[in-house]
Order: C-alpha cells, then sequence, then structure tokens
C-alpha cells in the first residue's frame, strides 16, 4: 500500500482529502496537532472497508527545527514515502495594516517554510523510488483578490511559485508537483464569514452552490492517481466557478 | 560490498538512468566534473541514506560537497565508522 501523508488532516478539507485518498486504497499518514473524533471515526472507517488505512502522527508542523527528524520517524515507522499532500495552513485575516508582524510571521512560517522543508525532507524517498506525487494547497486568493486577506494571499501564492519550479527539479525522476487552488470552503478557517457573505460567494459562483470539501478531495485523488503521471507544475481551480 | 564499491555502482546507475555521460571515476576526479549534476547527487545521497541510515552532509555544518570522487568516498567511510 503506498504510503501518502496529509498535513492538517484532522478536519476540513484535509480531513476530506484523507478520507478520500484513504478510500482510493492509500496508507494516509494524517498529521495534525491534535486527532479528534472526525478523524478518528474516519480512521476506523477506513480500517472497516479494508480499501486503506489512515494513521495519526502528532506534530505541530510550525516547529521547523523539528521536521527532519519527523521525516526521518516517518520513514522508519511507515516505509518509504510516495507522495505529500501540503494542506494544513493557518487562515488569518485582517487588514494589512492592522495586522501584527508576529501574526503575518506565524502565517508566513506555517503556509510556506513549513511545506517547503517539509518536502525538502520526504522528497529522499521519492528520489529513491523514482516516483512520486506533491499536491500544494494554494487558494484561488493566490491569482485574485479578496479583501483582508493580503498576508494569506501572499503564502498561498507562495505555493505557486514553489510547485512550477519543483516540477521542474524533479520531473525527470517521474515525480509530478502540482497545486490545487479552492474557492470558499465552508470549514473551520471561514467560521468568521458571516451568512451575508456566504450567501453572496455562492451567488456568484457559475454553479450557484458553494465549493465543497468533497469536490476538492476529488482533485487531489486525481492528481496522486496513475492517470495524472502526465500532468505536473499545473494549479487547478476548484471553485464552483467562482473565478469563472 | 564495500562502502566504495557500492558508491561507485550507485554513481554508474544514477548516471545512467538520468542519461548523463559519466568520466571514469578516479579519486581526484572532481565531482563537479563527473557528469553527475546535482540531482543526481541528491538522489545518491538518499540512496546512501536508505542503505546504511547515514546522511553525512547533513549533519555537517559545512554545507559545501566534498570536492572529489575520494572524498565523497572518505566521508562516507568514516561516517560508517
Ligand atoms: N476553507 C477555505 O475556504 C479554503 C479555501 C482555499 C484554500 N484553503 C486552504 O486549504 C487548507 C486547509 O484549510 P481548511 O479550511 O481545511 O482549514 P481548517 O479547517 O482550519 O483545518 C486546518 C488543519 O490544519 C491543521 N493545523 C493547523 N495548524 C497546524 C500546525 N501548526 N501543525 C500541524 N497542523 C496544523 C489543523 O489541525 P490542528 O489544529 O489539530 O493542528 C487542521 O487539521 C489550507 O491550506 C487553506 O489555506 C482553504
Amino acid at each position: 500500500m503506498r504510503n501518502i501523508v496529509v498535513t492538517g488532516a484532522s478536519r476540513g478539507i484535509g480531513l476530506g482529502v484523507a478520507r478520500k485518498l484513504s478510500a482510493s486504497g492509500f496508507h494516509v499518514i494524517a498529521i495534525a496537532r491534535t486527532s479528534g473524533a472526525e478523524l478518528e471515526a474516519a480512521t476506523a472507517e477506513a480500517n472497516t472497508n479494508g480499501i486503506g488505512q489512515i494513521s495519526f502522527y502528532e506534530q505541530d508542523l510550525s516547529r521547523i527545527d523539528m521536521l527532519s527528524e519527523t521525516a526521518h520517524a516517518l520513514r522508519k515507522r511507515f516505509g518509504l514515502i510516495y507522495g505529500i499532500i501540503n494542506n494544513a495552513g493557518l487562515g488569518t485575516s485582517g487588514l494589512l495594516c492592522n495586522m501584527p508582524e508576529t501574526e503575518i510571521e506565524c502565517l508566513t512560517q506555517l503556509n510556506i517554510v513549513s511545506p517547503l522543508v517539509l518536502t525538502k525532507h520526504l522528497l529522499r524517498s521519492m528520489l529513491v523510488a523514482r516516483s512520486g506525487r506533491i499536491v500544494n494547497i494554494s487558494s484561488i486568493v493566490a491569482i485574485t483578490g479578496y479583501q483582508g486577506i493580503s498576508a494569506y494571499s501572499a503564502t498561498k501564492a507562495a505555493m505557486l511559485g514553489f510547485t512550477r519550479s519543483l516540477a521542474r527539479e524533479v520531473g525527470s525522476l517521474g515525480i509530478t508537483v502540482n497545486a490545487v487552488l479552492p474557492g470558499f470552503v465552508d470549514t473551520e478557517m471561514t467560521l468568521d464569514l458571516d451568512e451575508a457573505a456566504r450567501r453572496k460567494i455562492t451567488n456568484r459562483n457559475a454553479l450557484r452552490r458553494p465549493t465543497m470539501i468533497d469536490d476538492v478531495a476529488s482533485m487531489v485523488d486525481y492528481l496522486v492517481s496513475d492517470h495524472a503521471q502526465g500532468i505536473t507544475g499545473t494549479a487547478m481551480v476548484v471553485d464552483a466557478g467562482t473565478t469563472a | 560490498m564495500a562502502m566504495r564499491d557500492t558508491i561507485i555502482e550507485m554513481m554508474t546507475n544514477i548516471a545512467q538512468q538520468q542519461r548523463k555521460p559519466l568520466a571514469p571515476l578516479q579519486d581526484d576526479l572532481n565531482l563537479l566534473s563527473s557528469g553527475l549534476d546535482s540531482l543526481c547527487i541528491a538522489i545518491l545521497v538518499a540512496e546512501l541514506d536508505e542503505e546504511f541510515g547515514i546522511d553525512p552532509l547533513s549533519s555537517t555544518d559545512d554545507h559545501n560537497l566534498p570536492v572529489t570522487v575520494g572524498d565523497f568516498i572518505r566521508l562516507y567511510e568514516n561516517a560508517m565508522q
């Protein structure tokens, strides 16, 4: 069974991705600071279905100094790592002029530095196997503006540059690197949006419905599958037509 | 197999797979002139870590690559002791 790391898999989009990939036959290594009832239920479900599997690995991913050790521990415990879904992220909002520097630092640390360093270490397995999959969860705000999230948007845009250049670095080894850009999805990250704002976003969507976690998970599932072996360096928008 | 032979064999295989023409691997050959590019070296380091569980390059504070093929082999031979 192929091992695939999903960061931030305890809830929201990451949990949806973990569910989907385990149903596709992967052994998902779900990383977050805390597990929680939802992930435990998904783990039990995966074990009952017997197709794939989910294992929880507790790690604060903002601890950059720990990530090399984490990668070694994962390799030792689970074997070679086939792929990584860089999904964990902070969604701190606020006008840039009011945002404390420490918050900007926390955002860049978890949303940029952490996925870069973790990928660097997990790439080892993929270099050895001469194959692998890397999917970076960016956002449509990397390519379109939205007020009150300029710092966050900068971190999501960073994932696009990372994706394209890394795709060129490791492409000759059959390792693909792609980004997924979800539109607004109802999760804990977007709790502070009120009902009117949600309705406005949905009404603007070409499909007149919100982007669902499952829409995003399905795209990730495709990108890590063998069907997507010819796709790398791309930015896949999954937004129910927000940016159409 | 001795560390030296393992490394030479890995270098040869990686060069072949990555379609890089490889110069005759002698101890005084500069690594950068061997034909292996930085990705090939990264694969080599990953494979050696996989095979022997050591990564002497990451544990030194000096992140400069060893200069010659001989330097590289000695670094790994010393790390195994
Ligand atoms: N929701 C949206 O509308 C939307 C739109 C576009 C893109 N995205 C992107 O999608 C990704 C997931 O977003 P989401 O909405 O699912 O977020 P979420 O519901 O807030 O979930 C975030 C996940 O990341 C984990 N996490 C947070 N800080 C962590 C840390 N320091 N170390 C390890 N894990 C950490 C959380 O677990 P713990 O708290 O237990 O650690 C949780 O599992 C993010 O990259 C986000 O930028 C979201």
